[in-house]
């Protein structure tokens, strides 16, 4: 029967680029280590198994580049092995610890889970780009780019190039790990203001994604709302966010994670066991920290929690997949029966809030991928490619400028908490922009020099310190980093304005902040 | 990522926030004695089953950033408009000292006049300093390097003059921002059609809008209970 609407899952995979070479255990790389166990291996486990029953599938996967290049360094995958071994070990304690308790089967699914997450890293070669790849490959995946360290571009449009350099070095390096060039892009937090996407015309990306009111408040009004791409006037498309499947999701009252079979976050054991028991998994300073290892459902809104019931929970996930099927298909039916061409409904998610945040998150994925292939006929996943190769003519508009952040717009990344930093980010764009029209063709340790401050300037404008700063809790690493890489910019400015270049701090920087090594600093030129 | 970032705040949080297993206080009495009765010293109504979040104290190992300061001036006289949303415009500048001292020598005394923030709307128009649709001035303070603007106008076009004022009324401008446009913060009055096929062959079809998009009434405090702590992503729900 044929199908009378499409449904785009998008998940956005980003972490900020930390790797700290000086200090095994530093606590914001462990960031990357449950994102890892927790989100995408798990991600990984359902594609390696939906391939094995050959069930098709579409899903779309913005992978940032400090995300990919963090998969890719060698350090940081020992790192996370040591870290996985560890983790194992204390599976194992904890299936002594809590045999005849009601904690034991939970305890039974940890030691599982991780000993299948060593199993997979370990048959990927450690690199987890190499299974997201192959699932590109295989046509089943849409990987799509995000700006080079997840820039929060329409603040930094005051320098046109720089946000230019953040997109081409994204594309450069997608096509370096993917093979091929990304057709998409995920604006870092679904942030747009006029001009961007001109940029983004530049490199052939096809389209981008907006917050719901990016498409609905669009002028001219957008004739099918978010249900259809629009075209902004340089002719890149714009798929809007659903906001009725995204609350779903998202919303503590009436989504999905709040539910209470599933899996409480806040307890963990690296807070609520004997210090001397959990010591050796937690912060070799003594600092207690998450261990993943939880063992109580949501139960309620009190204080007061109950065992974590497996079984229960999936069962939950299953019902949720067949509730959020089954909106999607009255949604498609309605919409179907107003609109003279097939509807999309788009669903952007942060990747990590699966599996992370909401630990039933890719058991419900991987139910709902099972139930649209087998158990109704109105709804098929799809990938922005796939229906604009269907639709190629799309009503013309401009969007408006927004954001996903809190209230929409800008003020998450610009408030009083974090607006000093644009002073010395535009500052520094003006500087990197004037090094690369001052020494156009520059080579040896000049060259080494300039594309260190590139990559100097890119981490400084990660959209991760704002937001950090923003939310008033571990302000102290952001604005940290943010100075740290603003003063190795500065100072490489002045050696380079100076000639006299110091090898072997430069050395020292290029070994620590080492991502996107085939960088080009002269991306920053005016009118290159 | 920042539902990942989000836990690792609470995480960090909630380090001295101590919750114990009653059923299981027994089972590692043991082991963590005088640390389970230093901790019922301290927080008495804990015995129970207990989960929340605390203040943080102590400290976290930290690495070895740099100790310098960022220069709090770089040396370029600079005037540079942001808009942060619908309704808010940011500015942020920096007057070198030679241009004060040229101003002073110009205008007069630096010490007789006051800095002001001249706001000019110039939408649609292109602004030659004269013909602004309309201004308000903001008077400021000698020692702010940096405002936020409310203009209460959305899909308005703006240009900001710092400037100085004299008591005889006179407004001497010493830097010009560069423009900016608020974001819309509604649906379009434009309703006519243009349809564009990507290999670039255009048709315009005049339609009514049709579908009404899902209304909301939202409740972004109750997020925050259960979910990831609704910030940045999707931290809100318009209404349309």
């Amino acid at each position: 029967m044929r199908k009378k609407g499409h449904l785009a899952m998008v998940l956005h995979a980003h972490l900020p680029y930390i790797r700290h070479p000086e200090n095994e255990f530093f606590l914001e790389e462990r960031w990357l280590y449950e994102a890892i166990t927790e989100t995408y291996i798990p991600l990984i486990d359902i594609f390696d198994r939906l391939e094995r029953e050959d069930i098709d599938f579409a899903l779309t996967i913005s992978l940032s580049p400090p995300l990919v290049s963090m998969f890719a360094d060698s350090l940081l995958q020992q790192r996370y092995l040591n870290h996985l071994n560890k983790q194992i070990e204390l599976a194992d304690k904890e299936v002594q610890r809590t045999s005849y308790t009601p904690f034991y089967e939970t305890a039974l699914v940890y030691q599982k889970r991780l000993n299948q997450s060593r199993r997979i890293f370990l048959e990927y070669n450690c690199n987890l780009v190499n299974a997201f790849k192959k699932y590109q490959d295989s046509g089943k995946l849409e990987i799509i780019t995000c700006a080079a360290t997840h820039g929060y571009l329409p603040l930094l449009m005051t320098e046109p190039e720089a946000v230019r350099a953040q997109i081409a070095t994204a594309v450069n390096l997608h096509k370096r790990y993917f093979g091929r060039d990304p057709a998409g892009i995920w604006l870092p937090e679904c942030a747009y203001t006029a001009g961007l996407d001109s940029i983004l015309k530049e490199f052939n990306l096809r389209f981008f994604f907006l917050d719901t009111h990016g498409v609905m408040f669009a002028s001219h009004r957008p004739r099918y709302g978010v249900f259809a791409p629009v075209y902004c006037p340089s002719g890149v498309a714009a798929f809007g966010r659903d906001p009725e499947s995204s609350k779903q999701v998202w919303s503590a009252k009436e989504g999905y994670p709040g539910d209470y079979d599933y899996r409480e976050f806040y307890r963990d054991i690296g807070f609520d066991l004997d210090y001397d028991y959990v010591k050796p998994y937690i912060h070799p300073d003594g600092i207690r920290i998450n261990t993943g290892f939880k063992y109580y459902r949501i139960t309620g809104n009190s204080h007061h929690k109950e065992p974590y019931n497996p079984g229960q929970a999936r069962e939950k996930a299953s019902l949720h997949a067949g509730n959020f099927m089954f909106n999607r298909e009255l949604q498609i039916k309605h919409l179907s029966s107003l609109m003279d061409r097939l509807p999309i409904i788009v669903t952007p998610y942060d990747a990590e809030l699966f599996g992370h945040w909401w630990f039933e998150g890719p058991q419900w994925l991987e139910y709902l991928i099972r139930k649209i292939r087998y158990d109704q006929d109105t709804v098929e996943l799809t990938t922005p490619s796939r229906y604009l190769d269907q639709y190629p003519c799309n009503q013309v508009v401009t969007p408006c400028a927004s954001s996903w952040g809190n209230k929409g717009y800008n003020e998450v990344w610009l408030c009083r908490a974090n607006d000093w930093i644009y002073r010395h980010l535009h500052l520094a764009a003006v500087r990197m922009v004037e090094l690369a029209n001052c020494y156009p063709e520059a080579s040896g340790l000049r060259r080494r020099a300039l594309n260190q401050s590139a990559r100097e300037l890119m981490l400084a404008q990660s959209s991760d310190w704002a937001f950090i700063m923003s939310t008033g809790t571990m302000v102290d690493y952001a604005v940290k980093r943010t100075k740290t890489h603003l003063q190795n910019f500065l100072k490489l400015y002045d050696e380079i304005k100076n000639n006299y270049i110091n090898e072997d701090g430069l050395k020292a920087l290029e070994d620590k902040n080492n991502l996107f090594q085939s960088i080009d600093y002269s991306l920053y030129r005016r009118n290159a | 990522m920042t539902t990942l970032f989000l836990s690792w705040a609470i995480i960090i949080i909630a380090v001295f926030s101590i919750a114990f297993f009653g059923a299981r206080k027994s089972r590692l009495k043991a082991a963590g004695q005088s640390q389970v009765e230093e901790i019922n010293r301290v927080l008495p109504d804990l015995k129970e089953e207990f989960s929340t979040e605390l203040t943080p104290s102590g400290s976290l190992p930290e690495y070895q950033f740099p100790r310098e300061e960022l220069p709090h001036s770089y040396g370029i006289d600079r005037l540079v408009l942001l808009a942060r949303d619908p309704y808010w415009l940011y500015a942020y500048w920096e007057v070198t000292a030679t241009k004060m001292a040229e101003f002073s020598s110009t205008h007069g005394a630096w010490e007789t006049s006051w800095p002001v923030l001249r706001v000019y709307d110039v939408t649609g128009i292109t602004f030659n300093g004269q013909n602004a649709n309309q201004y308000i001035d903001i008077g400021i303070n000698d020692q702010a390097d940096n405002w936020h603007i409310n203009t209460g106008e959305p899909d308005r076009t703006f240009c900001v003059d710092l400037g100085r004022q004299f008591p005889d009324g006179r407004f001497i401008t010493l830097l010009r921002s560069n423009t900016v446009t608020t974001p819309r913060a509604s649906l379009s009055d434009r309703e006519d059609e243009e349809w564009m096929w990507i290999e670039g062959i255009y048709r315009s079809i005049r339609h009514q809008y049709g579908i009404s998009s899902p209304l909301f009434a939202e409740e972004i405090a109750e997020r925050a209970r259960t979910i990831p702590l609704g910030v940045s992503s999707p931290g809100h729900w318009p209404e349309y």
